[in-house]
């Protein structure tokens, strides 16, 4: 009698565990390291794009500025216009023919990096444009440089608007990773693989696999959810007792 | 026109320079002109009030003069030195004038306290203490020192318009604008605004306000501006522009708010 699906889900989970645990681990350092390195591109980039030039500015600075620009709008078009398996492949064999000794964990996170910050500078610039202009005016009439307003004012709200997408960013990225399995890196995928091969039971693998990549985005989501819900829940203001009289003081003798 | 402009130009041979001096003014938005060669200048201690009907270009003026938006041509001289276009020299202007807006652009990702703290520590470069210290008086003096630990969304439209104004004032500033400042507020909260701005002129701080408040402009303006279509239509004290305006556009105007104006003065009345 042939073996039935349970036992193959049962052996394959005896045999491999210490391998899946392995690759979920991989997965889950390369999204989380290549995502947060992407959010700092795309932020970089992002605030780069919404700089504006003033008219007095000395030429250095249109020039840098105008320049920068370019470089950025090419590397946002190009790593949005392409599948990430494919930059995988480009970089990581790009970097090895160019004779860089480098790892495929590395590359990975640097092709998941790329990819993160081309979509996040838009993102970002979206989330800096959602912050009413008037908050930037607010900064600029007390004499606040572009970048102090950025940083103290802008960026916090545009910040506090885009965390529900970045927290869909990083599932996507969790997700994605598996691509990179073409260029070797022993990540949830790479191994389901490898386990699968051994037996010829590919239903059974992937399941297992399908079923690790779903408690590890479950979990992902209800921890980041609780964490934006705590850092960012109204909370009441309390009056502040110790200038209280002395308001109604000061009201009184008027 | 022609004599009005001979007596700026023998200002500024005498030892009293105006402290704002516009020049030449001209702002178009594409083919529209909205500000038509504006002249005139402003003297340490004035209280101007812009008054005129909405699209005269009252609030462009404004936002001229600070370099919100950037003029067509002209200049603004602040104690007689130009003030050029680069950043750097317009962020130093703006730390000296500060401006209050209709919709009070206070920040929202702080609370009343640190919205009053963020331009000592960053433009004037004071300490903590200092800044704090600076903040609480000014948020006394308009009534909401004990609302430092509330964000802007907690509270009113005229609670947030007092801290935008004590904002402005912790700064020093020598010219303080004021855009409209109580257009979006509900009748009963214009009057604590109103107030809080009296009070500023009677201290002598110079400024100018564009306002809709004909009763206010009248009462506490030293000098009222009336524009119409981008151009200075009346000029000269409240009592000469509301009781004696020699042009017409600015008797019709000012007929049509008679009825609200007395309304006003009544309203005020029963709050004395």
């Amino acid at each position: 009698m042939e073996k039935g699906f349970f036992y193959w889900i049962v052996q394959l989970t005896k045999e491999y565990w210490p391998y899946f645990i392995k690759g979920m681990w991989i997965t889950v350092v390369i999204a989380i390291i290549g995502t947060i390195l992407g959010f700092i591109v795309g932020f970089l980039i992002g605030m780069l794009q919404s700089t504006k030039v003033s008219e007095g500015d000395n030429i250095t600075k249109r020039i840098g500025l105008s320049t920068l620009d370019w470089i950025c709008r090419a590397y946002v078009s190009i790593f949005r216009g392409t599948p990430m398996m494919v930059q995988a492949m480009v970089i990581y064999y790009g970097l090895k023919m160019g004779g860089a000794s480098i790892s495929a964990f590395s590359a990975s996170i640097i092709v998941l990096l790329l990819n993160t910050g081309a979509y996040m500078a838009e993102t970002v610039r979206g989330g800096i444009i959602s912050v009413d202009v008037g908050q930037l005016e607010g900064g600029f009439a007390m004499g606040m440089s572009h970048s102090m307003t950025m940083f103290n004012v802008i960026l916090p709200q545009a910040f506090r608007n885009i965390i529900p997408e970045m927290v869909n960013m990083f599932l996507t990225n969790l997700k994605m990773t598996s691509e990179l399995n073409v260029i070797g890196v022993a990540e949830l995928f790479f191994v389901t693989k490898t386990a699968a091969g051994t037996y010829y039971r590919y239903f059974e693998a992937y399941i297992i696999c399908a079923v690790i990549y779903y408690i590890l985005c479950t979990f992902f989501t209800k921890l980041l959810s609780s964490i934006e819900k705590k850092t960012f829940d109204k909370k009441d203001y309390e009056l502040a007792a110790e200038y209280m009289n002395l308001d109604e003081g000061e009201k009184n003798g008027n | 026109m022609e004599i009005k402009q001979d007596i700026i130009h023998s200002d500024e041979h005498s030892t009293n320079t105006p402290i704002l001096k516009i020049d030449h003014i001209v702002k178009k938005f594409g083919t529209h002109e909205v500000l038509k060669d504006l002249d005139f200048s402003v003297q340490k201690g004035e209280v101007v009030c812009i008054i005129g009907s909405s699209g005269s270009g009252k609030s462009t003026l404004l936002r001229c003069i600070n370099g919100l938006e950037k003029m067509t041509a002209g200049s603004v001289y602040f104690h007689n030195q130009k003030i050029g276009k680069d950043s750097k020299s317009i962020n130093h202007f703006r730390s000296q004038v500060g401006m209050v807006f209709q919709s009070f652009n206070l920040f929202n990702n702080m609370t009343v306290l640190q919205n009053c703290m963020t331009g000592t520590i960053k433009v004037l470069k004071k300490d903590k203490e200092e800044s704090k210290h600076l903040a609480i008086k000014y948020l006394k003096q308009v009534g909401m020192a004990p609302y430092i630990n509330a964000k802007p969304e907690q509270l009113s439209g005229g609670q947030k318009q007092r801290v935008a104004i004590a904002r402005a004032l912790t700064m020093h500033p020598q010219v303080l604008l004021f855009d409209e400042p109580t257009s979006a507020l509900d009748p009963e909260m214009v009057g604590d605004v109103l107030k809080v701005i009296k009070e500023l002129a009677n201290n002598g701080l110079t400024m100018m306000i564009v306002t809709h408040e004909m009763a206010f402009a009248r009462d506490v303006s030293t000098r009222t501006i009336f524009m119409d279509q981008g151009l200075i239509a009346e000029d000269g004290t409240p009592d000469e522009v509301f009781k004696h305006p020699k042009n017409a556009r600015v008797k019709e105007f000012l007929s049509r708010y008679i009825n609200d104006t007395n309304l006003e003065t009544e309203h005020k009345k029963k709050e004395a």
